[in-house]
């Protein structure tokens, strides 16, 4: 026999006395809280079968047929686009180039796919879709603002106008006023790039949009004579042509800051004013800050009183 | 709530009060006292339920206060128990050491405890606690745990406190009426005591009595522990009863007299000193010796510790109690009352102090208990079983542990 089985069992101990006790035998207190207690057990109870019954809904249904969990959503058609764009473009060309078919559902909204329709087009730089549940597609918008614009052949043969961005990127403009696209310049002397449906960006644009922006901001009535802005001997010489309506041809050089190149050329044109019948053909500000090539147009026999011909001659410097 | 953390609440019923405290232990360390209740007690004498809802009116109305101000709920409770029905009685056990080489095992501890624990009681009591006492081996101190130490004779005694199941019962199912459970029930003077003792004091001897209304608790610790505890079923309300007695006015009045001219010895050596009854010299104020009641008072405060003095008998002796004695609970805050306590047991005494952490609120001498109920039941449980080899912490953790 081992040596604890002769010892008599330890006397009884409080902790024998039976803890249970009926609610009659509680204070209202002690039912009240026992209630509690008793429908927090059952409300617990309840959500974790409700839980787990859902959970085991989920699996058989994504067992059986996933395709149902991914349309689950699709209960809530989209009842409103609302826009917000920093430019031209409204309501109805974002409701008109998403092109939602009717009765679309919230989560059947390829969200990255209607960006791609809105930016595809060149004229909004970002966008940003969000649900806003429970039937509202918020659109915010980011526009490109047009710096100069160019006549081309798109496609199949048909000549159109396109706009450029200061970045570079070619695009059809949409919804802006007459007005505005007859003020900006014509591009001229560069060669584009065909990319997909549309036209690969142009280099050093924002070079040309930072003249562009110098001129319409300081001498504006110089900007708008402009016609056309040549980028043929940009690439070669570092020179940007103008064509205005009053001098054929006038050049700036990329490497002077263009405040002061315009400010040359508005001095120049000011005392050529003082000068009735001279007819400037060409001003060259791209030499350097100490001289300034302005050729003259000359004049035709007998138009003029006997003078020395002035044509090449130099202006002294500002 | 972090998810370690336990609301407990420390429940006193005593005579004249019922205390709860609310407590929030973290991790099974440290406790926050978050909540304090106190309602006047009703239907309980001497420490006794005798009027089981009138009592539960009391303690729930305790309860929910302490609840209402913590702003959470107890999630079990860790009960005082007094009463004259305690008592306390020793039995010491001893085995010889089982193996050859005379090197003590666990199985020898646990013999030798179960034996100690093992003496029948009558079939209306009930084990309140078991007070272990050092073990020895071949007659020398071994500690609180000899396991490994060599010798052939291993011997342990209790200290059995034990009560009526009744009282004890009542007491819980006053408890369970709230609909919380009983944690554990700890008796009042272990409480106590374990609050108002530092390890230095327990180590060296110490008697620790609590007087409260009803009942005086009191508790003997000796070599670092409990060494025996027992219950006075006398306290403040009987020096308001004998007071009301002798003056021969209402208790209501002679607990006012007790409080407010109330001595525990008689310093006044003029007769001709007078108090008076009321002090708003209204019809029926009057006036009594102060003498007189500095004598009835001191005459029932020396009994009581004359009383718990004859309890402790020869195991209180001035070379085993270095520290002297504590007094604590609401009647000792009667003014010159360690001087009373130092004439009758021949030792120094002081009226406990509370430990520097016990907010200012709680610094009275009568939530002692309350305060040690949740100190014990986190600190204080070394009394219980044999001891065991203290079991390696989760493994995981210690698998990753960084070296400190």
């Amino acid at each position: 026999m081992s040596k604890t089985a002769s010892i008599p069992p330890a006397a009884r101990s409080w902790r024998d006395i039976p803890q249970d006790i009926t609610p009659r035998a509680m204070s209202t207190v002690g039912r009240r809280r026992m209630t509690m207690k008793s429908v927090k057990t059952i409300a617990t109870c309840v959500v974790l079968v409700g839980l787990a019954y859902g959970g085991f809904e989920i699996w058989r249904t994504w067992r059986a047929n996933p395709l149902v969990l991914a349309g689950a959503g699709r209960s809530e058609p989209v009842r409103h686009v609302r826009v917000e764009s920093d430019g031209v473009l409204g309501q109805d060309w974002v409701e008109k180039t998403l092109n939602l078919p009717k009765d679309v559902g919230m989560m059947d909204l390829d969200l990255f796919a209607l960006r791609e329709r809105l930016t595809a087009g060149g004229q909004v730089a970002s966008a940003v879709l969000t649900r806003e549940f429970p039937d509202t597609l918020e659109v915010k918008l980011v526009e490109r603002s047009p710096v100069l614009r160019l006549r081309t052949r798109a496609g199949h043969g048909d000549v159109r106008d396109f706009l450029l961005a200061r970045d570079g990127t070619v695009f059809l403009g949409s919804g802006y006023r007459e007005e505005l696209l007859e003020s900006l310049p014509w591009l001229a002397g560069m060669k584009l790039v065909r990319a997909g449906d549309g036209f690969a960006p142009l280099d050093e644009i924002d070079r040309v949009a930072d003249l562009l922006a110098t001129a319409s901001s300081h001498a504006p009535q110089l900007y708008a004579d402009w016609r056309v802005i040549s980028l043929a001997r940009f690439e070669a010489d570092g020179q940007i042509v103008v064509q205005s309506g009053q001098v054929p041809e006038v050049i700036f050089g990329t490497r002077e800051d263009f405040f002061t190149q315009v400010a040359r050329l508005d001095l120049i044109l000011e005392r050529v004013r003082r000068r009735p019948g001279e007819v400037v053909r060409s001003i060259n500000l791209a030499v350097g800050p100490s001289q300034v090539p302005v050729a003259f147009e000359v004049p035709a026999i007998g138009a003029l009183s006997p003078a020395p011909s002035r044509s090449n001659r130099l202006l002294p410097k500002s | 709530m972090s998810s370690k953390s336990r609301y407990i609440g420390a429940v006193e019923i005593g005579t004249s009060k019922v205390s709860v405290l609310l407590g929030e232990i973290f991790d099974g360390t440290s406790v926050h006292l978050i909540g304090y209740g106190e309602c006047q007690s009703h239907g309980v004498i001497k420490g006794v339920v005798t009027d089981f809802k009138q009592a539960s009116d009391a303690t729930h109305t305790a309860l929910l206060m302490a609840e209402q101000k913590a702003g959470v709920k107890a999630e079990e409770v860790y009960l005082a128990q007094t009463g004259g029905h305690l008592e306390g009685f020793f039995n010491q056990a001893s085995v010889s050491v089982s193996a050859a080489d005379n090197m003590v095992s666990q199985l020898d501890i646990d013999t030798v405890c179960r034996l100690a624990k093992s003496k029948a009681l009558p079939e209306d009591r009930m084990v309140v606690h078991h007070i272990r006492r050092p073990f020895r081996l071949d007659g020398r101190m071994a500690g609180t745990n000899p396991e490994h130490l060599n010798g052939q004779r291993l011997d342990v005694g209790y200290w059995t406190i034990h009560g009526a199941e009744a009282r004890i019962s009542d007491n819980i199912h006053v408890i369970r009426g709230f609909n919380v459970r009983v944690g554990d029930l700890i008796a009042s003077s272990l409480a106590a005591g374990t609050m108002l003792t530092s390890p230095a004091d327990r180590q060296h001897g110490v008697l620790v009595i609590d007087i409260g209304a009803g009942t005086t608790d009191y508790v003997l610790y000796r070599d670092g522990g409990a060494y025996l505890a027992g219950v006075v079923p006398v306290g403040g309300s009987h020096l308001t009863n004998d007071l009301a007695l002798g003056l021969r006015i209402t208790e209501g009045q002679a607990e006012k007299m007790k409080i407010r001219n109330g001595r525990a010895i008689v310093l006044t050596r003029d007769k001709a000193e007078k108090v008076w009854l009321n002090g708003d010299l209204a019809i029926g104020d009057r006036q009594f010796p102060r003498q007189s009641i500095e004598t009835i008072l001191a005459a029932r405060v020396g009994e009581i510790f004359e009383v718990v003095k004859k309890k402790l008998g020869g195991e209180l002796t001035p070379e085993r109690c270095a520290a002297g004695v504590v007094l604590t609970g609401g009647t000792a805050k009667l003014p010159n009352i360690a001087e009373a306590a130092a004439r009758v047991f021949e030792l120094p005494a002081q009226v406990g102090d509370m430990p520097g952490w016990v907010d200012e609120k709680l610094r009275d001498p009568s939530h002692t208990v309350v305060l040690g109920l949740l100190h014990y039941g986190l600190h204080g449980k070394t009394d219980a079983g044999p001891p065991r080899r203290a079991r390696s912490g989760n493994f995981i953790k210690k698998l990753f542990a960084v070296g400190a």
